[in-house]
């Protein structure tokens, strides 16, 4: 009799002991999928938001790029974009890079049918030339300080405006919104040229440019 | 109400845009781009207008300056200044044209420059082969050697800037200079040998500068060197030979180097503007 109640014993413990560790496996489990999401979640907000095609601005006769949203109001934007430089009465073509970033303040929703303007946007960008003639400081056969400024990197600032159309959710197939945009920018090496002679007007070294921002999500 | 607003709001936007449009070189590739607008060729064209201007003259009257690089006021009092005067032949420019090598510098300077009454040239500057400068100049101005006879006046203008070239490229060009102590088919014609950077100067190859000399003085009548690049103006025997080396200042200083050249000799002056 206290046999079988010893066996009964052992086996009523070891079942406890087996539900325990399921429970213990699954609390495990589920703790294992909250951090794999939590690390997806994080990794996820560097996966570019949107592409952006634009014409001129000393980056590129057009280029190409992405970038990624952030802020309260969503009010920064960072690009990265890849512009080709036409031969003209150079050698070759050139490819360039550029890191640019958008300020966006406001976005004026105007109607009910999607649109929205947003009067103004502001930044820098730094565009470097990706070929063999240019560099970012001196090559070494030049004297200390022969030549105080970089071929290669040029810091470029703009003001613009922007007009956007957020796509009805249930017409949504590829994108949630397009925005058209248009920019005045200048770069530092003619700014500096400006500053100090009159012979030099706005229409010399302001140029125009031209965007289209497709927004995925 | 609301569609209105839209529309009006569209409308802004786009004549915004479409005013600058109306802006000379609304869009630009690349400051470095090589897009050139407007006249091609300076030296060829004004070279030509030189030697007929000259042809058969005993006296000849001209102006050394040079570096105009970034002083574009003091160019364009220059130029109106010399507008003002009937006197001169012609303007040599000792080159840095541009201060960056950008493509739009050398066409503003142009844009300058193409306002003189008489004719002009630009030799190639250390600042003019920054980048893709290099090949706009060879464009906008012409190539980097090259020579014109005005009167009995040989002008051999050189590009002097070695510290911008690798051992591939030959600066100075011995073979150009060469080519000019052939052309010169009589003993009468007077040189002047014109250069951007002179010897013993940072851009200058000095290692070959005495064979340099040696070179030149082989021109005949070689009258004197001019020279640009040091933003001073400057009187140098380089070579202790009696060849005097004469250079302009920046235009910056707002003189500029007059030059008479009689059958008897030379007079030498410095004008401000």
């Amino acid at each position: 009799m206290s046999a079988k109640w010893s066996i009964f014993k052992t086996g009523a413990i070891c079942l406890v002991c087996f539900f325990c560790s399921m429970a213990v496996v699954a609390q495990n489990d589920s703790e294992y999928e909250e951090r794999i999401e939590q690390y997806q979640k994080d990794w996820s907000k560097l996966i570019p938001r949107y592409t952006k095609v634009q014409y001129a601005g000393s980056m590129g006769l057009f280029s190409l790029g992405t970038g990624w949203v952030y802020g309260k109001n969503n009010q920064w934007e960072t690009d990265l974009m890849f512009g080709y430089i036409p031969k003209y009465s150079t050698e070759h073509g050139k490819l360039c890079i550029t890191l640019k970033e958008n300020f966006t303040p406001w976005d004026l929703i105007i109607g009910q049918k999607g649109f929205s303007f947003q009067p103004l946007s502001c930044g820098i960008y730094v565009n470097s030339v990706i070929d063999d003639d240019f560099w970012v400081s001196e090559p070494g056969k030049y004297p200390n300080a022969y030549y105080t400024f970089s071929t290669k990197i040029r810091f470029n600032f703009f003001v613009g405006q922007r007009i956007a159309f957020k796509i009805p959710k249930a017409k949504r197939d590829w994108a949630k919104s397009l925005a058209l945009f248009y920019e005045i920018s200048s770069n530092e090496l003619y700014i500096v040229s400006a500053a100090n002679n009159h012979y030099l007007k706005p229409s010399n070294y302001l140029h125009l440019s031209l965007g289209i921002k497709i927004q995925w999500f | 109400m609301q569609e209105r607003l839209c529309m009006r709001n569209l409308c802004i936007f786009f004549l915004s845009a479409f005013i600058l449009c109306s802006c000379e070189e609304l869009f630009e590739a690349h400051p470095y781009d090589g897009k050139i607008t407007g006249e091609t060729g300076m030296n060829a064209k004004n070279i030509a207008r030189i030697v007929n201007n000259c042809a058969g003259k005993q006296q000849i009257r001209f102006i050394m300056m040079g570096d105009t690089q970034r002083w574009y006021d003091e160019t364009e009092d220059f130029v109106s200044h010399i507008n003002s005067r009937n006197d001169i032949d012609f303007v040599i420019h000792g080159g840095d044209i541009s201060d960056f090598g950008l493509t739009k510098e050398m066409l503003w300077q142009r844009n300058i420059l193409n306002k003189l009454k008489v004719p002009y040239v630009v030799l190639l500057g250390n600042h003019d082969c920054l980048a893709t400068g290099e090949q706009v100049f060879r464009k906008v101005f012409g190539d980097e050697n090259f020579a014109f006879v005005a009167g009995n006046i040989r002008f051999v203008c050189l590009n002097t800037n070695s510290l911008e070239y690798d051992y591939s490229h030959p600066v100075p060009d011995f073979d150009f200079i060469d080519e000019q102590l052939t052309a010169q088919a009589t003993e009468e014609e007077k040189t002047i040998v014109v250069m951007h950077s002179p010897p013993f100067s940072d851009q200058f190859d000095n290692n070959i500068a005495p064979f340099f000399q040696e070179e030149i003085i082989k021109f005949s009548n070689l009258q004197f060197c001019l020279n640009a690049h040091e933003h001073r103006l400057e009187v140098k025997d380089r070579f202790k030979d009696g060849i005097i080396y004469y250079g302009s200042a920046n235009i910056e200083k707002r003189n500029y180097l007059l030059f008479t050249i009689t059958p008897n000799g030379y007079e030498r002056e410095v004008v401000y503007f």
